[in-house]
């Protein structure tokens, strides 16, 4: 088998192996960038949260009445449903917040150690107004200092202290004690181990947090729980009625478990994602049908020309790797080209969404899978040729 | 026309005589047109002009009249009260309305079950500055608080099964309002005047306020709020109003480029007033959007649909460089009854004429076939793109194009075989 004689069969239907070419080409790039998205999306979604996804609910709910939303009656209404909800057989701790974790934004401002403004300043760090219990129910450590054991009651004159996550704490202090620093929202009086909490701050670990209740409710609450692993599905089911029991006048946004969240953060990647993989599969699926057509045709067209050959002593084997050759060598060249067309797809797309840049080993992967489809493709096709007899080659005669 | 069905009928003795590689021709072409004419709707929709006849005279100004040195310096695109008042103490512009979004709960009595709402807490102008039209009623004969409301048609006929509610009483929150008006169908899409952070991509909403009244009832808003100093954001009745709490959108009609320029003049005096009055210590930085520009400037124009719709066109040139090639193959098996038919006397134009009725099938029956993928490809978006969802209808525009496309992309395809077996060299065809 001469690569010089497959060469010229290829370029011999000049157009046929043109158009087979841009195909291969646009299949490659298109493979290319589905699996940089996808694989992105799912570093995304492996990415380290600090927080138990599975066993922990979250439930968004606001007071359904004006009254219900001021103080006295809010902190008597949110009492009462953590009572209630702690009171569900399975619930190992319960408590509320301004907001929950792992969202795409939500309530936040400037943070910065008072001594110095200029230098620390972080333009946006979520802020938590938390019950007690939030740190047991979300299961994080406390690094340095100590926890608040009383929630400030709403309105008191002293300033409720703050708790940091980890890396806000060093951005901050630069790796120095934070326990007692005073940032402009108190005195610090914990830094906790990370975990994730808005999406849109610089840094996803950046949390600030007092245990006080929340300032307003206009926006909704959450009421979070960590439950006992086998426990999870049932307190979930319980959940809507025991809190429609306790105040019939809310309403329940959603009750989920926090890997639901995290997906849904993430939902519109995810999506994107899921579009093009089944966009690459549909590329994939027309690219092996026109490798399948083409070999079936020139087949069909060159039956004398295998006869002759097989007259000649060619075995079936060196038929079918013949023509299976040539459409290894198209596809070799179709991926070459390709990669001009991912790089520059690439850029393109990078111009609109966020899509890492290409590596080293991703092209040699899917020209892998190119090349695997194609095979699988003209297969049988190179396996009908093979069943020429060579008694056809006397038709040529 | 005898011919014409005389070329019908030849086409339909081809396509049975090889049927497989015409179904395969049609399915990839059909997939083809189908994915990318479900991602066209999207695109199409995300960027058309719900006002054509006036986006380019409504105008947001932004101003960066902040109590702070800026980081960025650009001007917030939400404004503070104390900013609209001030922008909208000229004369100049035919219409103002400032306005933002909350969330409530409707009810007709106390005894009832709050029903979720969202507000659209605006001011006179808004109605006829957005073209809403009414069905019923009114809008309020000013921009003073009231306890006043107007109702969307669905809301309306939620809340009292019927639209003709004028005068009727319903339970906001914990206050009574009265009915004034009903909107008539009214769907602005996209919803251009609430753009920022891609609001313009959510329906509109069920109840219309007073902006006063929303002060008043310190009814927050939904979606952005900034505070850039020390206003309690609970206070919004007082001080929310001179305060620098930011979350209200601000819009100006300015008919003419004489007033498009008076009010930009207008804007820098009063920010040099406010930078000489020592409340502005930030550069100044105005801005005059307008409505039609207005997702470019927020840069929150949908990166997905884009990024989509660039994939899905390098899809329909793959299908379309595919069919092509499946048709070559076609034609190529099909050359000696060509080439026969032009040895018997028929003309080039004549072949023609047979493939012209060849791309009339094959349209045919892959508009079917994109059509039935595309609503399929629609479905499936709205599921994995959900905040897109509103975007997904078909018009008589859209339709009428994927006729033309599907009619040019049936036709490329049969192009360059049809005029390779009209054109050969009869002897070598004949031989071959």
């Amino acid at each position: 088998m001469s690569f010089y004689l497959l060469c010229k069969v290829l370029f011999s239907r000049k157009v046929v192996t043109t158009l087979l070419l841009l195909q291969l080409a646009m299949a490659l790039a298109l493979l290319l960038n589905s699996i940089l998205l996808a694989q992105q999306t799912q570093q995304q979604l492996t990415q380290p949260t600090g927080l138990d996804l599975e066993h922990t609910l979250q439930v968004q709910l606001k007071p359904a009445t004006a009254s219900l939303r001021v103080y006295p009656a809010l902190q008597d209404l949110l009492d009462r449903q953590l009572q209630a909800v702690q009171a569900i057989p399975g619930v190992i701790a319960a408590a509320y917040a301004n907001q929950s974790v792992l969202v795409q934004g939500g309530n936040g401002g400037n943070l910065y150690d008072i001594e110095q403004e200029e230098r620390t300043n972080v333009p946006y760090v979520p802020l938590y107004f938390v019950s007690k219990d939030f740190f047991t129910v979300l299961n994080v450590n406390v690094l340095q200092g100590e926890l608040p054991h009383y929630t400030t009651p709403f309105g008191d004159t002293a300033q409720p202290e703050v708790i940091l996550t980890q890396s806000i704490a060093e951005q901050l202090f630069a790796g120095q004690p934070a326990v007692g620093r005073e940032v402009n929202l108190g005195r610090v009086a914990a830094v906790i181990s990370d975990f994730y909490g808005q999406r849109r701050s610089d840094n996803v670990m950046f949390n600030s947090l007092q245990v006080t209740p929340p300032y307003s409710v206009d926006w909704g609450y959450s009421i979070l729980l960590r439950t006992e692993p086998a426990q999870t599905a049932a307190v979930r089911q319980q959940l809507a009625n025991v809190l429609r029991a306790v105040e019939p006048n809310i309403e329940l946004f959603h009750i989920s478990n926090l890997a639901e969240q995290h997906q849904r953060v993430y939902s519109n990647e995810y999506g994107l994602a899921m579009l093009l993989a089944i966009l690459t599969a549909l590329m994939l699926l027309v690219t092996m049908i026109s490798s399948y057509s083409s070999t079936h045709f020139h087949a069909l067209k060159r039956q004398q020309e295998i006869g002759i050959k097989r007259a000649l002593g060619a075995t079936k084997i060196t038929i079918a790797l013949e023509l299976l050759a040539e459409n290894w060598l198209c596809t070799a060249l179709g991926a070459l080209f390709g990669l001009g067309l991912a790089l520059f797809l690439n850029q393109a797309l990078a111009q609109v969404i966020s899509i890492p840049p290409l590596n080293w080993w991703l092209p040699l992967l899917t020209s892998a899978i190119l090349l695997l489809c194609v095979t699988l493709a003209t297969w049988y096709p190179a396996s009908i040729a093979t069943r020429v007899s060579p008694a056809s080659a006397t038709k040529a005669l | 026309m005898e011919q014409f069905i005389y070329y019908i009928r030849i086409s339909l003795l081809s396509i049975k005589r090889a049927p497989l590689p015409y179904a395969l021709t049609i399915f990839i072409l059909s997939v083809g047109l189908g994915v990318f004419f479900a991602n066209a709707t999207f695109y199409y929709q995300l960027n058309s002009d719900p006002l054509p006849h006036k986006s380019d005279k409504l105008f947001f100004p932004m101003t960066l009249i902040v109590p702070h040195d800026c980081n960025d310096c650009l001007p917030p695109r939400i404004l503070s009260y104390s900013n609209v008042q001030k922008l909208s103490s000229s004369d100049i512009p035919s219409a103002k309305a400032a306005m933002y979004s909350a969330n409530g709960y409707a009810r007709l009595h106390a005894e009832q079950p709050p029903v979720p709402v969202t507000l659209r807490i605006t001011q006179r102008d808004f109605f006829s500055m957005f073209d809403v039209p009414l069905r019923h009623g009114s809008v309020w004969p000013d921009d003073n608080a009231r306890d006043e409301v107007l109702l969307s048609r669905a809301m309306a006929l939620k809340l009292f099964g019927r639209i003709n509610v004028i005068g009727e009483q319903l339970l906001l929150d914990d206050r009574y309002f009265s009915v004034i008006g009903v909107l008539d169908h009214w769907q602005m899409l996209p919803r251009l005047y609430d753009a920022n952070g891609r609001n313009h991509l959510s329906p509109g909403e069920d109840i219309f306020l007073p902006l006063e009244t929303g002060y008043d009832l310190n009814y927050q808003s939904r979606t952005n709020s900034r505070t850039f100093d020390q206003t309690d954001y609970r206070k919004l009745s007082t001080e929310g109003r001179t305060g620098a709490r930011h979350m209200l959108q601000y819009w100006v009609q300015l008919d003419t480029p004489a007033q498009q320029q008076a009010y930009r003049q207008f804007m820098l005096n009063l920010a040099n007033a406010e930078k000489a009055a020592g409340r502005h210590p930030s550069p100044i930085n105005n801005q005059l959007i307008a409505m039609a520009d207005i997702v470019d400037y927020f840069g929150d124009d949908p990166g997905d649909i884009k990024a989509f719709a660039l994939v899905t066109l390098l899809f329909l040139l793959v299908c379309l460089f595919n069919a092509s090639h499946l048709s070559l193959n076609r034609y190529l098996s099909n050359q000696y009854e060509f080439s026969l038919r032009r040895a018997l006397g028929a003309s080039r134009s004549q072949l023609q004429q047979q493939m012209l009725a060849d791309v009339l099938i094959m349209a045919a029956f892959t508009l079917v076939g994109a059509l039935l993928t595309g609503y399929a490809c629609i479905q499936l978006m709205n599921q994995l793109l959900p905040n897109n969802s509103l975007f997904s209808h078909w018009n008589l525009t859209l339709l009428l194009s994927l006729l033309t496309i599907t009619f040019a992309c049936s036709y490329l395809v049969t192009l360059y075989p049809s005029l390779r077996a009209s054109f050969g060299n009869l002897n070598q065809q004949l031989k071959e």
